[in-house]
């Protein structure tokens, strides 16, 4: 599946698996945060793309790391 | 005439990627590529700037910016761009376009035929095709200027092959010397002596999703970037832009991806953040870290990288095939792929 | 050992009108066809007492004139040794259609006229409106704005069920169409077409068939195969000279650019041009009648199956699958590719667009003819005089293409298409 911070580019190309990253300039972190909670964020977005992985989804599907 | 001229940040002169982050501007005049358009006989009224992250993850907030001033200002006409290959400025150019384009403002863009500004405008600009770097620069702007002199001035617009922009996805009856039943005649023998044609484009280029992973504690998960990750100093020298490979890297006994040993040669954002920490861009340690807890299966040993920068839609494509040819015999079962 | 006698070939002979003149009395010379209009609506209007008024009236190519609320386009024909079997079934006695010699008039229509919203008949919105324009900018939107036409406007009685005023309305209009045609019986024709097919050609050729799909939903959107409607038909296999020679009538009056019209069905461009080719670059393998707009995802696809089973059998190597109006029937156009396409069979599908494209579209479908975006607007016009309505018929107004009579055929009967705007 795909992280980026632009999923509505990566749907309308036609990725099926697509989970909003935290930014451009870095899908899978924030530098604003503290290094302990930044690794939390960085565990939860890898956890909910896992969790995309194991769920069947329709074409173009984008989900967001927080429910 | 009341001409506005839409801009990112660097042509507009603000600054490169460090100012991507750049909230909506209005600014007197022409700027940067505008000049440019005046010398080819448009004058600009106004320019309008956004910086591309700032629009690529504030969109609501950026359109409604620039909507307001196009509703003062009242233009004739706006140009966006031009934007070449830059997806995220281009993304920029056609969702600000289309939004003209539901308020009644006739829009003309510039970029590569694949890039995602072309989908994202759903056919409200005449967009003049362009390659993928500056060098289109001097064709692209007398061009634009043409049209949008064409345009503003409500004068018709002929065909995208007379009037040279790409197709808008709208369709227009014409009246043919052949009838249906002779054509499709013709187009049957010929599909059925190789070649096909049709009258209607197809949309497609779906592959449908692939079923979920049953269980993810017994699955091989693979790394895959274009976010431009390699060993520090690119010994392999991966392209910055237009790049023609993609590299594969072990990962055996690597439990992070540190910045003293990997770096992003990405041309197309901002890197620094990503260089203090490139698990940023790739979630190795992350991901090893959920490997452990039983998460997952097992990492696979290599990741992938390569630098999405003007890279055009076909190649891409076959970036992809060669990966997952790659990754299946390998018995992968899921890959995680990161982007900017 | 008695064996099947052959078959009587099909001889279509063809009288060319060029103009025609009111008279007391019907005949045909020289491209001239002169009728007695009172006769041709007295004796269409016989017997049939769900009609409580009906007038035959010319128009000519030029006049300013709107046809309004058009039902059915027809070519006049008359079974020249037999005119009691002419439209067999529906009309004339029941005998087997494409056989023996038909005498047609070329380039002259006949166009029935049936206001049944002001006959309490139909609401309003049930059916939009079919116009033909005679001049103006929607005159070469239809067939029949270039030819002099028999317009057969009807009335229905006040409280007949809508079923018995169609089929009076269905026979009045083909009794005016062979009427007409009777003028030229022992008269000599400007040509005669022959339209069978040869034996033995080529089989290094492509074998091509055609899927025709037709609709049967009820009374108003019904199709009709020997005068009965074809509602709940499994796909059929049809001789080409049958559907050309009165076996196949329309009784559908919705949405008037993607009307299968019976004339659509008298001159089948397909047909005349598959004939043409058939032994040149092709082998006419023949042709399948399969319904459209069947209710059920199950019902959609067995008859696909079943169609393309029988292209199978007919020993096709392509098909061209045409579709009947607009909506749901799309749908069993792009299965009925798709069972072909499964079977190796190649397909070509004719499909009209809307503003929002085609409205399905399946990967197999990578050939298709458009008949052109029947949502298009066509441009003002005000006629100087309204046939059929006594409503403005949206004079002044712009019209949506989809109005005029086969103006999007998906037969392939017109010339027009779509190109990226």
């Amino acid at each position: 599946m795909f992280i980026t911070a632009l999923p509505t580019i990566a749907q309308m190309i036609g990725a099926n698996r697509v989970l909003r990253g935290h930014a451009i300039t870095s899908p899978t972190g924030d530098p604003s945060l503290a290094a302990g909670d930044e690794a939390d964020l960085r565990r939860r977005i890898v956890e909910r793309a896992l969790e995309m992985l194991s769920t069947d989804v329709g074409p173009s599907t984008a989900w967001e790391v927080s429910r | 005439m009341i001409v506005v001229h839409y801009l990112n940040q660097f042509f507009a002169g603000l600054g490169g990627e460090e100012a991507a982050g750049q909230a909506p501007a209005r600014i007197s005049g022409a700027v940067g590529p505008g000049r440019g358009l005046e010398a080819a006989g448009l004058p600009i009224d106004v320019t309008l700037t956004c910086g591309d992250d700032f629009f690529g993850e504030h969109e609501p907030e950026a359109l409604a910016r620039l909507l307001s001033w196009l509703g003062e200002i009242e233009p004739d006409v706006l140009v966006c761009g031009p934007s070449f290959g830059s997806g995220r400025y281009g993304y920029a150019c056609g969702s600000f376009a289309r939004e003209a384009g539901r308020r009644g403002i006739p829009v003309v863009g510039a970029m590569t035929p694949d890039n995602p500004g072309v989908l994202a405008a759903e056919g409200a600009a005449y967009i003049v095709p362009t390659g993928p770097s500056v060098a289109s620069m001097k064709t692209a702007l007398p061009a634009i200027a043409r049209l949008a002199h064409r345009l503003g001035s409500g004068e018709p617009v002929g065909s995208p092959a007379e009037d040279g922009y790409l197709p808008r996805g709208l369709r227009k009856n014409v009246r043919l010397s052949e009838v249906g039943a002779d054509r499709a005649i013709a187009a049957l023998l010929a599909k059925l002596s190789g070649n096909v044609r049709t009258e209607v484009e197809s949309a497609f280029d779906r592959v449908t999703a692939p079923p979920a992973i049953g269980d993810l504690g017994s699955c091989t998960l693979a790394l895959v970037t274009e976010a431009g990750c390699v060993p520090q100093g690119n010994p392999d020298h991966l392209p910055t832009r237009h790049s023609n490979i993609w590299l594969r890297y072990p990962l055996s006994g690597v439990g992070s991806l540190s910045p003293a040993r990997y770096e992003s040669v990405h041309a197309g954002f901002d890197t620094r953040t990503a260089n203090l920490d490139p698990n940023r861009l790739v979630p190795l340690d992350a991901v090893r870290t959920l490997e452990r807890e039983g998460r997952i299966g097992r990492l696979h040993a290599f990741f992938y990288t390569t630098a999405g920068v003007d890279t055009p839609m076909a190649v891409a494509a076959k970036f992809g095939q060669e990966i997952a040819s790659e990754l299946i015999p390998a018995g992968v079962q899921a890959v995680i792929l990161t982007g900017t | 050992m008695r064996r099947a006698s052959g078959d009587e070939p099909l001889e279509l002979a063809r009288f060319d009108v060029a103009e025609v003149v009111e008279g007391s009395a019907a005949s045909w010379s020289d491209a001239s066809l002169t009728l007695c209009l009172r006769d041709l609506a007295e004796a269409a209007k016989e017997g049939l007492p769900a009609l409580a008024d009906l007038d035959v009236r010319v128009v000519r190519p030029g006049d300013s004139v709107r046809i309004a609320h058009v039902l059915d386009a027809i070519i006049p024909d008359v079974k020249a040794s037999a005119p009691e079997v002419t439209f067999p079934g529906v009309l004339g006695r029941l005998a087997l259609a494409g056989r023996g010699r038909t005498n047609r008039l070329a380039g002259i229509g006949v166009l029935s006229v049936c206001d049944w919203a002001a006959a309490g008949l139909a609401s309003p919105q049930t059916f939009p409106d079919a116009f033909v324009d005679m001049a103006g900018p929607g005159r070469p939107m239809t067939a029949w704005g270039d030819r002099p036409e028999l317009v057969v406007t009807c009335t229905p009685k006040p409280g007949v069920p809508v079923a018995d005023v169609d089929r009076s309305i269905r026979v009045a209009a083909l009794r005016v169409a062979r009427d007409a045609a009777q003028a030229t019986i022992d008269r000599p024709p400007s040509a005669i077409d022959a339209l069978d097919l040869a034996e033995r050609v080529d089989a290094d050729l492509p074998s091509v068939a055609v899927i025709l799909q037709v609709a049967s939903e009820g009374p108003l959107l019904d199709t009709f195969l020997y005068g009965g409607p074809v509602g709940g038909i499994v796909p059929t296999v049809l001789d080409h000279r049958e559907v050309l020679d009165g076996a196949l009538t329309s009784g559908a009056y919705d949405w008037a650019a993607v009307r299968n019209v019976t004339a659509y069905y008298q001159e089948s461009a397909l047909i005349r041009s598959l004939v043409a080719e058939h032994g040149e670059t092709l082998r006419f393998a023949g042709m399948i009648l399969a319904l459209g707009y069947l209710d059920t995802p199950f019902d959609k696809q067995r008859s696909a199956l079943l169609s393309a089973r029988l292209a199978r059998k007919l020993g096709a190597d392509g098909v061209i699958c045409t579709t009947f109006s607009s909506g749901n029937s799309h749908t069993d156009t792009m299965l009925t590719v798709q069972a072909c396409e499964a079977l190796g069979i190649g397909t070509v599908a004719i499909l009209a667009e809307t503003n929002g494209g085609l409205t399905d579209h399946v990967p197999e479908a990578d050939s298709i003819v458009s008949t052109g975006n029947h949502d298009e607007l066509v441009d003002p016009w005000t006629p100087g005089q309204v046939i059929g309505t006594s409503d403005n018929a949206m004079a002044g107004e712009p019209v949506p293409l989809w109005t005029y009579l086969g103006a999007c055929a998906q037969t392939g009967d017109m010339a027009l298409t779509a190109v990226p705007a």
